[in-house]
């Protein structure tokens, strides 16, 4: 079982880094849930 | 960070539990990176938002770190997550928030 399994996942994705979308696409199968996921964007 | 969202990384930590959260960020820049983890693990650093004076402890971590790559679908991740993982400076990201983590994390993987 991963280390990741059975947490909550607050994924904070930034639109010039990683996007919320894409990490939530890469650990959909790691056991944990999402408790939310946003992609921010700095001017 | 956005104050609708530290609300909701609190919200979350309340019904949740921090024990059981894991905070992954995405952030382009080392210093980025470091407000965000101090945010979510010692409090808003510059009290504007519902996380001042909330020290969670929060789990977290960089997408980038290897503790978190090697969690995820390798496939997808090169798909997703590859290009970034070239651009970025991923071990700079990865010192960033593991500074902050050993200094304010109350939990860690």
């Amino acid at each position: 079982m991963g280390k990741l399994s059975g947490k909550k996942l607050i994924l904070l994705g930034e639109r010039d880094g990683v996007a919320g979308p894409a990490m939530e696409e890469s650990l959909k199968n790691c056991g944990a849930e999402v408790a939310f996921s946003v992609t921010e964007c700095f001017v | 960070m956005d104050l609708q969202n530290q609300q909701r990384v609190k919200d979350a930590a309340d019904k949740f539990g921090p024990e059981n959260i894991v905070v992954i960020l995405g952030s382009s820049d080392a210093e980025g990176a470091e407000i965000y983890a101090e945010t979510v693990t010692n409090g808003d650093p510059t009290f504007a938002g519902p996380l001042a004076g909330a020290p969670l402890g929060l789990a977290v971590y960089h997408i980038l770190e290897p503790e978190i790559k090697e969690e995820a679908d390798q496939a997808v991740w090169e798909d997703q997550i590859g290009m970034m993982e070239m651009v970025l400076d991923g071990e700079a990201l990865a010192e960033a928030v593991k500074g902050i983590r050993e200094q304010y994390s109350k939990y860690t993987l």
